[in-house]
């Protein structure tokens, strides 16, 4: 009996023991909650312009610098839609003002070199280049400078479609030959073989080109309107910069192109329309 | 009612009071027994009825904090700091000594006090270990990668002072092969070897941002000035010259930024420029012309370089935790 006993109360501890506790767990009211109330709704529904500045980041042979605009429409606080479109000018980088003064005044077609105006024409230029994306904000803040100034900002992330208007100019005193890596007829009727040399065809780097557009920025408010706008953004196309012979065939052809990404920063202020904005309950 | 008066109580000595009750005998004629009550005009006041003999309720301001029985309450830090405020409140007014008529009170308590958010990672004091990697950003020939480390002690929450260290390695870009086959022209380079820094930081800007307005992440941005030494080594045009090393002074500025994931890791990402002069090839070099490294670094054009890398790295802060001396 008493070994029974003690049996049934074993058996009933284990059993008190193997019950699952249904205690509700703790929870944390703030658990569903979002993660900033009465939040400055600064981009939701609103136009954003932005007149900016743009430069290429360590360009191979020619920075492009130029002004433009950025049009965009925020659909929601994290979703936008816009477009870009710059203007610019170019300017030699240090590499060509290097190379440039070291090769032959005059053109020598014994040698493979080419003279300084058959390297400067082949370079081509970006007269115009801009996109077309869409944009996706998933961090927002604030900050404090030097403890005070408080401001808000946000992060983004673009991709979309980017076209770009090259520019080369090689007269055909300098780009002479007209069958690139082909023969060619002679005066008297002869067929004259190919010259093998590149530095007298045509670049083959102007015209118009689309391509893939990625950028991301930062958007600091100084106000309920005014933001400064950094960005580094890509615009990534076919594109032969030096307008010479990449695939050492011995002329220049459309093989020479090849995809590149051309790297820029952006500086803008971005004006919010409409200038005042809600907040979150 | 006994309940009442802990709240109000400094915390002290416990010299019971003369003529206590029993701790669980209920004050008589108090009707709230168990309720908690809050009063800035001193709080023994309000519940002094507990401590009477006879355990008739006290009223009003007549009941004194002496009739209070320290030894059923429990006192806690925030009714000592409470009592200092009023003690600070009533020195004020009594330091006052034009008095025109009756002066009313404003009501103070902790609870008029607006709560400022703590930061969430503190610095001070402590040490971070930051390995990271870079890459060269203004280099159209030659990239440097890096890799290195850094020992920085925060002196304060915003001010630290670290060493570093960090090796290179190095690969070549398109322009450089491109400029040899289309200009016939060898680029002249240097190779990175080592570089060393004594570096100071400062924290201006902190911040925090929600990722898909769900999460909450701090983050902080700081600017680095440096000076160090660094060796840089010629690739010769023609290998069959020798090549010589530079020994470098190297200031540096940057500017990074810092994420804060636990109380012993951050995330660190920026830009650093290791200014310097360095020393190149010579050109014209031949059998003949500067074919000894010394002669060749004799003759070496100089210029002035800004290696502008991007850094990034996993911070590791030591002791791995923090305690805050202010309250919440």
């Amino acid at each position: 009996m008493k070994n029974h006993t003690l049996l049934l109360a074993m058996v009933g501890v284990l059993a008190v023991g193997a019950i699952p506790a249904h205690a509700e767990p703790r929870q944390n009211s703030l658990a569903g909650d979002v993660a900033v109330r009465h939040r400055r709704l600064l981009v939701k529904r609103r136009f954003e312009v932005t007149p900016l500045f743009e430069s290429t980041v360590n360009a191979d042979f020619r920075h492009i610098i130029g002004g433009g605009l950025k049009i965009e429409y925020h659909l929601s606080d994290m979703w936008s839609i816009g477009a870009v479109g710059v203007a610019s000018t170019a300017i030699n980088t240090a590499l060509v003002n290097k190379i440039l003064p070291s090769l032959e005044k005059t053109t020598d077609n014994a040698t493979r070199e080419p003279s300084q105006t058959e390297f400067k024409d082949h370079l081509n230029s970006m007269p115009l280049h801009g996109a077309a994306y869409l944009s996706f904000t998933p961090w927002y803040g604030k900050l404090a400078a030097f403890g005070q100034a408080f401001v808000a900002f946000d992060f983004y992330f673009q991709a979309g479609v980017a076209f770009a208007q090259l520019k080369s100019n090689c007269p055909t005193t300098v780009c002479s030959d007209k069958n690139p890596g082909g023969s060619t007829q002679g005066a008297g009727g002869d067929t004259i073989p190919a010259d093998n040399n590149p530095n007298n065809d045509d670049p083959l780097n102007n015209g118009s080109r689309v391509g893939l557009y990625l950028g991301g920025g930062i958007h600091v408010f100084l106000n309920d309107f005014l933001a400064l706008d950094l960005t580094v953004r890509d615009y990534a196309f076919t594109d032969n910069p030096s307008g010479a012979d990449f695939n050492a065939d011995l002329f220049v052809s459309k093989a020479d192109n090849r995809f590149l990404h051309h790297l820029f920063f952006g500086l803008g202020l971005s004006i919010m329309l409409p200038t005042t904005v809600k907040r979150t309950p | 009612m006994a309940a009442g008066t802990a709240l109000a109580q400094p915390k002290g000595k416990k010299a019971p009071a003369k003529g206590a009750p029993p701790k669980t005998a209920p004050a008589k004629g108090s009707d709230d027994a168990g309720e908690i009550e809050l009063d800035d005009k001193g709080g023994a006041s309000v519940g002094s009825g507990a401590g009477t003999p006879n355990g008739a309720p006290a009223t009003g301001a007549s009941a004194g904090s002496n009739d209070v029985n320290p030894d059923e309450i429990d006192m806690g830090e925030p009714e000592q700091q409470q009592g200092n405020l009023n003690a600070d409140l009533n020195a004020a007014n009594q330091a006052n000594a034009v008095k025109a008529g009756p002066v009313k009170k404003t009501p103070v308590s902790w609870k008029d006090i607006t709560v400022v958010v703590r930061k969430p990672f503190l610095k001070s004091r402590r040490t971070e270990l930051f390995p990271f990697v870079g890459a060269t950003m203004n280099d159209n020939i030659i990239r440097h990668y890096s890799y290195g480390g850094e020992l920085a002690y925060y002196l304060t929450d915003v001010l630290a002072v670290g060493v570093e260290g960090q090796g290179f390695v190095h690969s070549f870009r398109e322009p450089f092969d491109l400029i040899a086959r289309q200009a016939r022209r060898l680029p002249t380079v240097n190779q990175y070897n080592w570089s060393a820094a004594l570096d100071f930081h400062y924290v201006p800007v902190y911040g925090k941002f929600a990722i898909l307005d769900h999460k909450l992440i701090t983050w902080e941005s700081f600017f680095t000035a440096g000076i160090g030494v660094g060796q840089s080594e010629v690739i010769p045009r023609d290998t069959k010259f020798p090549g010589f090393t530079n020994l470098l002074i190297q200031p540096n500025v940057g500017v990074a930024m810092r994420f804060f994931l636990t109380r012993w890791l951050t995330v660190n990402l920026g830009f650093r420029d290791y200014i310097f002069f360095d020393h190149f090839e010579p050109q014209n070099r031949s059998d003949t012309n500067f074919a000894t490294a010394a002669d060749a670094k004799a003759h070496a054009d100089g210029s002035l370089i800004n290696n502008v890398m991007f850094q990034i790295g996993v911070s590791f802060w030591i002791p791995t935790t923090f305690e805050y001396t202010t309250f919440r």
